[in-house]
């Protein structure tokens, strides 16, 4: 009985001493997170694949996703992202027109270069402009979804916003497991892939659509910057106010001042909203995996919407100050 | 020396005869022994690691911790049981009780309702969200006493998440009908938009002064 179990421990012990013999062999190809970054946005525009995936969030279901992406004979880049659970939400894209399907909507397209979906698409598009906002990490090698995989971890420079952790297929550098963390590390929102199939060619699924009855392509109207009386003094490093303009809120119909700031990672609403009657009283809360701050500063109810930290919020909104028109 | 741990191998395996049996004199040697005590540690997790049953988050001295734990817990005693904790008693009593809870409750209900209620949506929809479901009273907590509080009129209540659904779902929309340019796209997004027909109302350009 005793040498039976000495000569499993023994065994047990010899796998142990391999793996890092295997840890060092993968470290070889690409060393730094952004080549790794890089060598993800190459695979996920170059390659044919289909990609199973769950979205979490906190206070809501699981949500399930096919994503198949496939580049023609032509260098067209065809890309397919469906939610699974309920009654059928689709996106299509074909180059730079990106069409919706969803119920109670009529379809419609855009021209854009992401999908607008669960994920943070522009990150995986172009990795490179979150340079600006955040430090890359190389954090070592795991196995997700039966593979083996290599960690990053995205960290914001000045600590205003969430952070990443993501793993990489070591073999294709396309994307196994998605954790955005808060700044105490606790988990907001993850993506946790179940399959990842890469193909020769584009799946058959791509033939069967017909380009010419895509919807229409809509127009969003021009995004202006209006000559605004506030100014934003504060914006955390990396941000960038991305468009402002007049919005109806169309549930209310009232008129505010409509400021998207985004670092290539986060897309956060702001809406400045001036002597109303009845503003939004002074509110923190989460809604699901978005922060929302309401806050009356200098004259204005200001409402904050996005996937990042209260404090960074409230940091924004008291930088705000009102300037002299014309200047 | 090897028969002894011999002897505990066999009992980790359920071989050993003496199992069931507290006081059987392997059991007394193993608790009085702390090398063959490790041993029975050692023995078990090598199981456990064959079986493939170990946890992944391996806590070697959990028995320890919780010992310690126990230590330093306070002793709570249950309390002598009095005439009004017989079951039909005690649903009785409340009765009278309610009036000053059910005031306590009710405003706890509101500081909460703009607080909690409003973020608890299952909302399973949302990435391609078209419109956000319409906000109502999800359970937990009840209509009536919102009703009872007059602390907050209902209407302010009301109107509060009435606003701050508008933002949360203009938001949503935003997120849907963002577009980024690509840098690698050469043609002018906007000139081609203006080729096509405007489609969104919500934006407002002369806005009066």
């Amino acid at each position: 009985m005793t040498s039976v179990l000495v000569a499993c421990l023994f065994f047990t012990s010899d796998t142990f001493a391999q793996q890092p013999a295997q840890l060092v062999v993968g470290t070889q190809e690409a060393d730094s997170a952004e080549l790794w970054l890089s060598k993800m946005s190459n695979a996920m525009r170059s390659l044919n694949y289909k990609i199973s995936f769950v979205l979490l969030k906190p206070g809501v279901d699981s949500q399930p996703f096919i994503w198949r992406h496939a580049v023609d004979e032509n260098g067209l880049q065809m890309e397919q992202l469906n939610q699974l659970n309920g009654p059928g939400r689709e996106a299509l894209r074909l180059g730079n027109k990106i069409s919706y399907f969803e119920p109670n909507v009529a379809p419609y397209s855009l021209l854009s270069s992401s999908i607008n979906g669960p994920f943070p698409y522009e990150f995986f598009q172009y990795p490179e402009k979150l340079s600006a906002g955040y430090d890359l990490v190389l954090v070592g090698k795991s196995r997700i979804s039966g593979r083996a995989a290599q960690q990053i971890r995205v960290v914001s420079k000045d600590n205003s916003r969430f952070g990443l952790n993501l793993w990489l297929d070591q073999k294709t550098g396309l994307l196994l497991k998605l954790n955005m963390f808060n700044l105490k590390a606790q988990l907001l929102e993850q993506i946790q892939v179940t399959s990842l199939e890469v193909t020769q060619l584009p799946d058959a699924f791509f033939t069967k659509i017909d380009a010419k009855m895509l919807p229409e392509v809509i127009s969003l109207g021009t995004s202006k910057v209006r000559d605004s009386p506030w100014q934003i003094n504060y914006l955390p490093v990396g941000m960038q106010i991305r468009k402002r303009e007049l919005r109806r809120l169309s549930a209310s119909g009232k008129v505010v001042e409509y400021v998207m700031i985004s670092d290539g990672l986060v897309d956060v609403s702001m809406y400045l909203n001036e002597g109303t009657a009845k503003p939004l009283d002074t509110l923190v809360a989460k809604s699901q995996s978005d922060t929302v701050l309401s806050l009356q500063h200098a004259g204005l109810n200001v409402v904050v919407i996005g996937k990042l930290p209260a404090s960074t919020a409230n940091k924004i909104v008291t930088s705000i100050q009102r300037v002299e028109q014309g200047q | 020396m090897s028969q002894k741990f011999e002897n505990v191998s066999a009992l980790v395996d359920g071989e050993a005869s003496a199992s069931g049996t507290s006081d059987s004199p392997l059991l007394e040697a193993v608790l009085n022994d702390n090398e063959l005590m490790q041993k029975w540690n050692n023995y078990h997790l090598i199981r456990d690691t064959l079986r493939k049953e170990l946890p992944k988050q391996l806590d070697l001295d959990i028995a320890n911790q919780v010992a310690i734990a126990l230590q330093s817990e306070p002793v709570i005693l249950a309390p002598k049981r009095k005439w009004h904790d017989l079951p039909l008693v005690s649903n009785v009593v409340p009765f009278a009780k309610q009036g000053g809870q059910m005031a306590i409750a009710a405003s706890v209900a509101v500081a909460m309702i703009l607080g909690v209620q409003q973020f608890n949506h299952a909302n399973v929809e949302q990435p391609f969200n078209a419109a956000p479901p319409i906000l109502g009273i999800q359970g937990g907590l009840s209509p009536v006493s919102l009703e009872q509080t007059r602390a907050l009129p209902r209407t302010d209540v009301a109107e509060q998440r009435r606003i701050l659904g508008a933002y949360l779902s203009d938001h949503k929309q935003q997120m849907r009908l963002k577009s980024h340019q690509s840098m690698d796209m050469n043609i002018s997004v906007a000139d081609e938009l203006k080729t096509h027909k405007e489609a969104q109302s919500d934006v407002v350009d002369n806005l009066p002064e």
